[in-house]
């Protein structure tokens, strides 16, 4: 049989912090478990408020923290084996990674297009620059771009939303199977946040790549996930069909992340206007 | 459970309709005068933008990222440095004590308001708390020198105000970093408000935290809005938050109001095609329907499109809007936009999904 694209078995992260007399320890990720399927690409998405744990998650998914407890397996094989230089480009070049906040991901004095010729080097092993070109050029259409409009142009000259969707064309430079994104639209407003999203259900759709999204806006996440998981203090609380979850949360915590979501349908439900001010409890 | 957050009858509704708006401001133009490889440039960044906000409203203003939100409220805030000047217009307050027309005022006159009659929760707010001292020297620091109150008169004053914020005193002995991001967030707008200002503007106060944190941040903003009867300018990209939360909503695009309205209004019935494409690509929990981005690109404020800044990306573009820029004209009553077409046919707006 042929393995799993990912799972994720009992992992843990514990993080210990200070001196021996006032040592802290964080359970960061308690004991998360879970599979994404090699043939059936899909976007599974990860929910929780903020030190919930999420980022440390995508952390040792990418390889870049390794897990306290449990195993994490890409395509089969242990992500601790891969220690050489050699094995870890090759796990780069698979799975990818995009942050949230666009202009922190590109040094400002440097031209955008640098970025994505030195992905194509490193990881296609594009010897020419019209082989490098030809490349950078092909994942830049494939969100929306092209070499032409980004060639030469520096961050501050890119709008957030060209500048996520550059990202994400790096991302794609090496033709990955899987995605980690973490926050990808927190910083980018109503318009955009639209264009990275349906780029995304693209990428799954024609071209079977997986993602992981980690968000705290439900509505995008009951837009395009498949499968989605709830963490709350290191646990996963709840997981399942996305729209399903989503529509009837069981889970007290989920529940209570569901009910704190801003409708705008909701936001007139009550003509009139009346009811006790909230206390500003959470 | 977090109780709805718009629980209170619209002040819109209730106001006295001749009563003198609180802030009102007037063909505003601000540009950055920028170098840009050797040439002098301006950057409009406030093109002749004029509103009024009343007594005891939230206004909100929404708008892309770059579209110009935080260079507009700087300048109302008389908080804008070069290379930002103001061209032309003018921003005047009528507080309670006077009238005040910022861009008249001395430096002196100026700090004098702030704190006291004007506040400003800025844009990743939580940089104004020093990471090496407890909370209680920011309030000494920045609130001592507005209030009359000394000594233990003065912590007494703190105190009771993070207590009617439902926020517990203990938290004056914290430094920053052991308060969480929404404990931070609402610690600075304990801050802001401790001298019951007239005007509190608030740049994206909320949009780094997540949904919970969230709710109780504007749940506090709300509540001191009522309590003080202040008057909020909100500032955020996120239209979830300015449907639940703000009473009058304003639209910027690239520099320019386009749309204002009651919140409900613009909502139900935008009468910009900007607002509308905006409204109608929102993604909803339980809505599975597939929604379509703006094509294009917001417009360089260097060297914007000629007439209407949005004709680019207008599926509704006729001739006229890339010749002349539309003027913001009052169609509905307190609705007004700035979209030729609409004037000629307020139906031909309609949501694009
Ligand atoms: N390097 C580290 N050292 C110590 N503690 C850490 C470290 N990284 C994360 N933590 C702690 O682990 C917990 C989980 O953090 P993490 O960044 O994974 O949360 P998150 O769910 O991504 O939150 P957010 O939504 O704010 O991004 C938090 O309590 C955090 O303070
Ligand atoms: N310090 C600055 N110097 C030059 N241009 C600036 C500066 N700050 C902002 N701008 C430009 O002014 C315009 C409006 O920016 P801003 O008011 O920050 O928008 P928003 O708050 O809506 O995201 C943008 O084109 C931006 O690049
Ligand atoms: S003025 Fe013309 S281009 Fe501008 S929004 Fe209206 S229809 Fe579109
Ligand atoms: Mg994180
Ligand atoms: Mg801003």
């Amino acid at each position: 049989m042929k393995p799993n694209l990912l799972d994720v078995e009992h992992v843990n992260k514990i993080f210990t912090r200070g001196g021996f007399v006032s040592r802290r320890v964080t359970h960061a990720v308690n004991d998360v478990s879970f599979s994404l399927a090699a043939d059936k690409p899909e976007v599974f998405t990860i929910i929780g408020e903020s030190g919930s744990g999420k980022t440390t998650l995508a952390g040792m998914i990418l390889n870049s923290l390794t897990p306290t407890g449990g195993q994490i397996r890409f395509r089969g094989r242990d992500l601790r084996e891969i220690r050489s230089r050699r094995d870890r480009l090759e796990f780069m070049s698979h799975v990818q990674a995009i942050f949230q906040n666009p202009f922190d991901a590109f040094n400002p004095l440097k031209r955008v297009d640098r970025y994505l010729f030195s992905a194509a080097k490193r990881f296609m092993e594009c010897r020419t620059p019209a082989a490098a070109a030809e490349r950078v050029d092909e994942s830049l259409h494939k969100v929306g771009l092209s070499l032409a409009e980004v060639q030469g142009r520096y961050p501050h000259e890119m709008s957030g939303g060209q500048l996520q969707r550059v990202a994400i064309a790096r991302a794609l430079v090496s033709n990955p199977s899987l995605i980690v994104a973490d926050e990808p639209v927190s910083m980018i407003d109503a318009s955009l946040r639209m264009t990275v999203i349906n780029l995304f259900k693209k990428l799954r759709d024609e071209f079977g790549v997986s993602i992981i999204y980690i968000t705290h806006d439900l509505a995008t996440a009951y837009y395009i996930s498949d499968r989605l998981i709830i963490m709350q203090k290191g646990r996963v609380v709840e997981g399942g069909d996305a729209r399903t979850v989503l529509a009837a949360p069981q889970h007290p915590y989920s529940i209570k992340l569901r009910q704190a979501v801003l409708s705008v349908d909701d936001a007139w439900r009550d003509d009139s206007f009346t009811g006790g001010m909230p206390a500003t409890a959470t | 459970m977090i109780a709805d957050l718009r629980s209170i009858p619209s002040s819109v509704e209730l106001r006295a309709p001749q009563a003198a708006p609180l802030l009102s401001v007037d063909r505003l133009k601000a540009y950055y005068k920028v170098k840009l490889f050797g040439i002098d440039r301006e950057v409009r960044a406030v093109d002749d933008v004029s509103l009024k906000i009343n007594r005891n409203e939230i206004y909100g203003l929404a708008g892309e990222s770059s579209s110009g939100k935080s260079s507009l409220i700087k300048t109302i805030a008389g908080a804008i440095r070069p290379p930002l000047r103001v061209v032309e217009g003018s921003v005047r307050f009528s507080f309670k004590d006077g009238e005040r027309d910022i861009y008249k005022l001395s430096p002196q006159e100026l700090s004098a308001i702030r704190w006291s009659h004007l506040s400003y929760i800025m844009q990743g707010s939580m940089s104004v708390l020093n990471p090496v001292r407890r909370i209680k020297h920011a309030f000494a620091d920045f609130a001592l020198p507005h209030v009359a109150a000394k000594g233990a008169d003065f912590t007494h004053l703190v105190e009771g105000h993070l207590k009617r914020l439902h926020l517990d005193p203990a938290v004056l002995q914290a430094y920053p970093h052991e308060l969480s991001g929404g404990m931070r967030q609402r610690v600075t707008i304990a801050l802001a408000t401790i001298c019951s200002p007239e005007f509190i503007i608030a740049d994206e106060p909320t949009t780094a935290l997540d949904v919970i944190v969230q709710k109780g941040v504007l749940a506090m903003i709300r509540e001191i809005q009522q309590e003080f009867g202040s008057s909020v300018l909100f500032v955020t990209h996120d239209m979830a938050v300015h449907a639940n939360l703000t009473d009058r909503l304003g639209i910027m695009y690239a520099g320019r109001l386009v749309e204002e309205g009651r919140t409900r209004d613009v909502f139900k019935r935008p009468l910009h095609p900007y607002t509308a494409h905006l409204i109608s690509s929102l993604p909803r929990i339980g809505d599975e329907a597939p929604k379509k981005a703006l094509e294009g690109s917001p417009p360089s404020l260097a060297d914007p499109p000629p007439g209407c800044r949005f004709h680019p990306r207008c599926p509704l573009a006729i001739d006229i809007c890339r010749r002349e820029a539309p003027p913001m004209v009052e169609l509905l009553p307190g609705h007004r936009t700035a979209c030729h077409v609409a004037q000629a046919d307020p139906a031909r707006v309609r949501p694009v999904a």
